[in-house]
């Protein structure tokens, strides 16, 4: 294990491990690794946890820039004090790393701030697996880092490569990040929550296509009955009685408003938003099945991360995911493939999270196979994942044995990311293994 | 050198003989239009329409074969599209020229090259849609202004630069092989730009676009949004004499002027915290003058009366609502906003102006049609960061201009830069426009000592002001201090295209 605490001692590890071909693979969050940590059984950790530093959050320019071993659990409360909010996951684990979270790609909660699935990680600096240090965007020069008079949020090139997008999504192949910076919203000083209940998917599906075309809602979110159980329960006896009464998809939304006459935006906004579930028929509530006091809770977790002893996700000891995107025309079928494809598995332990991003132009599906080993599950999990694939569900951040099959399928892309591996890890000491390489 | 004939004759079989040319009018008349720019204008051997995306590729590998190296070209805005060394044919996509696909559901349009802004835009506009155009006019590429240009364009407030709608992209690599980005990799449609894993989309385009150094982009698809006011606006006039009108209480454009560019910087930024307009912009004071006027004297006697000192720190604002009521309530912020900032509301006259010219905030067709009449122009700068180190950036631009504004080696037109802020104000887009007499044999000389003072005074400043573009000689010289971009982009240019071939400029 290696714990660089700065950029200097990560090129000196780098530049070692290179020379004597040891395989490094980079952790920057606490357990549970969900997705595992590496493919390669002579890596050694590159445990970047000691990298920590908040390094500046801006207020006036909405960024944070954080070191790669920041937390949700530690930067949440600073962008509060600052009244700034992070574009976050649904309830993130409290030791997740923030830059390893937009690095993945994670879905982001709300879907009318992400303009790009980069969003909202804007620059970063990345050290190669040649020892080289590099940064991406306007954080690219002129001069050094310490120099720079820009804030470093544009996200694009230098010049006419966007080498942000190599390394998002590489699970730690193309370099080691050391730092990022993120992209923030202003902390609403008023907010409405609004919960729909259906009992069948596409209805949900096609009205929210609709209302995120122009940009109504902050917050948007469709959870199955088990996952909204399992997230907002914090003992067996109230998991089971939210799983007893909530209906089968509950659409979460929320209206904002900033400094400015608040609550005339958020008025006119829920008109729009009323209209809309007219249109489509729809009745929206102001908390699930009449429970208001499930529905603050929901009010309070949704901009924070879970801060519980035990992460929801794990509550039955371990989970597997199935994670793929989609644009809104085949959300309800390939849900439907999905729910068929996993079927024997417990009803109770498949939880379905759907989450629309970039302003509506796709949706994130993520399906939580919860078990006490992800062993136990794995079998089902990749044969779901193949079907999945083959009628049309895009794997954009493949894991586990997926990869071959996604990579299989165009072996032009295939060898033409290789040779960009080849050239910022030409000797493959970063996760070897991993995706395609 | 010429073309063999065998090659010649190769070619033409792949295209048919009605589409290739090495007559030398015809190669003439495909030099590189632009006179300002100081390089030697050639003649490419051949120039051959394509198709195809087969057709496109026989030729790619027939040039690989050969050595002959490929400048792709449709609407030749950019000198980047002629041929600027010898062994060079052009590769004219405007017979690829097929809309694809509108996909309404899925808020996208898969085009091709040659498909123009005029074909595109008028499909999508009745069917409620739009899409983010930079200042290219109708004639432009569509495919050209999302994956060659910076994207930039003047209605980015309210929503980003066209980098984050260029969705999945089909491409002929430089070896002839073809890839497929995103989602289109794994046969998902083309939706998703990035990944599977790290993406392949970061070859296309970073800041601007590589203009077929990675190779030849032969589909993309764009994203669309449903479009602000009516599906038809109101026309009238003949061009250019023309209104382009939105007649609806929920279009409304409002101009005030700030005494200072930190005053503009803090207008900008609060707008965008309220999330409120739909394009908020520090206009170019002189190309408004131009466009605004008809004929020299009228520019002469707006500019000198008026414009000059009056509309150095305007700030454009376009409101677009859903409502009457939205409407109301985004006004009530913006004039809010202005008075406790001390701006001044111009001329209703001058708002009523923009009002009736709407295709400046839709194909911006306006700009194009003054900048190319008269004088030498060139845009400068053209980066992005924050809205307040982009307003730094601007406010340090009268250090070094005047010594160039004053000698009348450049127009005297100090505050000739644009802001445009994008994603209610997360960044912004800077760019100086200078404009010059080009009939003047010596000015060519100045304009090039304005450049590098610029760059310079950026450099010393560690300001984020120009980002650097294609290899070239010129990235070469400044990579080390970009963090040694040149010698990746160097090493990626040679493993996708080893006999460098794509369109090299090294």
């Amino acid at each position: 294990m290696y714990y660089p605490k700065s950029k200097a001692e990560l090129q000196e590890i780098i530049r070692a491990a290179r020379e004597k071909g040891t395989p490094l693979v980079p952790v920057s969050s606490g357990t549970p690794h969900i997705h595992g940590i590496s493919a390669n059984e002579k890596a050694e950790t590159l445990d970047m946890s000691k990298m920590n530093k908040i390094m500046k959050i801006s207020r006036d320019n909405r960024y944070a820039r954080v070191e790669v071993g920041v937390t949700f659990g530690e930067l949440i409360p600073e962008m509060k004090k600052n009244g700034l909010r992070l574009n976050a996951p649904f309830l993130p684990r409290a030791n997740k790393s923030v830059i390893t979270s937009a690095l993945e790609r994670e879905a982001v909660l709300v879907p009318k701030y992400q303009y790009d699935y980069t969003d909202p990680l804007l620059t970063m600096e990345v050290v190669f697996g040649t020892g080289d240090d590099f940064r991406t965007g306007s954080a690219s020069g002129p001069g050094p880092y310490e120099e720079l008079k820009a804030d470093m949020v544009s996200p694009w090139g230098p010049g006419t490569v966007d080498y942000q997008r190599f390394i998002m999504g590489a699970q730690g192949t193309m370099g080691i990040v050391t730092w990022g910076t993120l992209k923030a919203e202003l902390m609403p000083t008023k907010s409405k929550l609004f919960f729909v209940e259906a009992e069948e998917l596409s209805v949900l599906t096609k009205f929210t296509n609709e209302l995120l075309r122009y940009r109504t809602l902050d917050d948007c979110i469709i959870l199955n009955s088990v996952n909204l159980a399992k997230a907002f329960s914090d003992t067996a006896e109230e998991e089971q009685d939210i799983l007893k009464r909530a209906a089968p998809w509950t659409f979460i939304c929320r209206i904002c408003g900033f400094d400015r006459y608040p609550e005339k935006r958020i008025e006119i906004y829920e008109s729009y938003f009323a209209d809309i579930c007219q249109k489509h028929g729809i009745e929206f509530k102001s908390a699930p099945f009449g429970n208001l006091e499930l529905a603050a809770k929901i009010d309070s977790m949704l901009w924070d991360c879970d801060r519980r002893e035990t992460y929801w996700k794990v509550k039955k000891g371990d989970v597997r995911e199935i994670l793929f995107l989609t644009p809104p025309s085949k959300v309800p079928y390939l849900t439907e493939t999905l729910k068929n494809a996993v079927s024997a598995h417990p009803a109770e332990d498949v939880g379905i999270t759907l989450q629309p991003q970039v302003q509506g132009r796709a949706f994130r599906i993520e399906c939580d196979l919860f078990c006490k080993s992800s062993a136990d599950v794995e079998e089902l999990a990749f044969n779901a994942e193949t079907g999945l694939l083959k009628n049309g569900a895009y794997f954009d951040r493949p894991y586990s044995n997926i990869c071959q099959e996604v990579y299989s399928i165009d072996p032009v892309g295939t060898e033409s990311l290789r040779k960009i591996k080849n050239i910022f890890d030409p000797d493959g000491i970063f996760n070897p293994g991993k995706l395609c390489f | 050198m010429s073309l063999s004939r065998e090659i010649y004759n190769e070619l033409a079989a792949i295209v048919g003989s009605a589409h290739i040319s090495d007559k030398p009018h015809i190669l003439a008349g495909n030099r590189a239009k632009t006179p300002d720019y100081p390089m030697e204008y050639k003649s490419a051997e051949a120039i051959v329409r394509p198709g195809s995306v087969e057709e496109l590729q026989a030729i790619v590998k027939l040039c690989n074969k050969y050595g002959i190296i490929f400048a792709p070209m449709v609407s030749g805005v950019m000198p980047t599209a002629f041929a600027s060394r010898p062994n060079t044919i052009i590769i004219q996509l405007s017979r690829m020229n097929r809309i694809v696909e509108i996909n309404e559901e899925d808020r996208y349009v898969v085009i091709e090259p040659g498909v123009r802004h005029v074909q595109l835009y008028p499909e999508l506009r009745k069917r409620g849609f739009s899409y983010t155009a930079a200042s290219v006019g109708p004639g432009g590429s569509v495919l050209a202004n999302f994956t060659s240009t910076s994207g930039d364009h003047h209605t980015q407030h309210g929503n980003s630069r066209a980098n984050r709608y260029l969705l999945g992209v089909e491409m002929i690599l430089p070896d002839g092989e073809i890839i497929r980005t995103g989602s289109l990799q794994t046969g998902s449609g083309w939706f998703c730009p990035d990944g599977p894993g790290p993406g392949l989309r970061g070859i296309v385009k970073g800041y601007n676009g590589n203009h077929a150094q990675f190779g030849i982009i032969t589909r993309i698809a764009i994203a669309i949004d449903p479009c602000k006011g009516p599906a038809e606006p109101e026309m009238s006039g003949i061009s250019p004499h023309h209104t382009v009108r939105m007649n609806t209480p929920c279009s409304k454009v409002i101009i005030y002027k700030f005494k200072d560019i930190d005053h503009l910087r803090d207008a900008m930024i609060k707008t965008g915290e309220a999330e409120i307009g739909s394009t908020v912009i520090k206009y170019f004071y002189l190309p408004a003058t131009l466009m605004m006027t008809d004929s020299a004297n009228d520019f002469w006697k707006m500019w000198t009366d008026e414009h000059k000192a009056e509309l150095t720190m305007p700030l454009i604002v376009h409101l677009a609502t859903r409502s009457e009521e939205e409407m109301k309530y985004e006004e009530t912020i913006l004039h809010d906003i202005a008075a406790e900032l001390g701006g001044v509301r111009i001329k209703r006259e001058y708002e009523e102006w923009w009002e009736n010219h709407m295709d400046f905030f839709m194909i911006v067709s306006r700009l194009q049609s003054v900048l190319r009449l008269g004088g030498g122009w060139a845009p400068i700068k053209l980066a992005s960061d924050s809205v307040a180190h982009i307003c730094e950036v601007g406010k340090n631009i009268n250090n070094f201009i005047h010594d160039f504004t004053d000698t009348g080696k450049i127009f005297d037109a100090p505050e000739d830069y644009q802001i445009i802020p994008m994603e209610y104000g997360h960044f912004a887009h800077i760019e100086l426009l200078i404009m010059w007499d080009r009939t003047d044999p010596n000015v060519m000389k100045g304009v090039g000592e304005f450049r590098a003072a610029s760059r310079q005074t950026d450099i010393d400043n560690h300001f984020h002001a120009e980002m650097p573009v294609f290899l070239s000689p010129g990235s070469m010289q400044i990579g080390p201090l970009y963090s040694n971009f040149h010698i990746w982009l160097k090493q990626l240019k040679e493993a996708f295209d080893p006999n460098n071939v794509a369109n090299p400029m090294m």
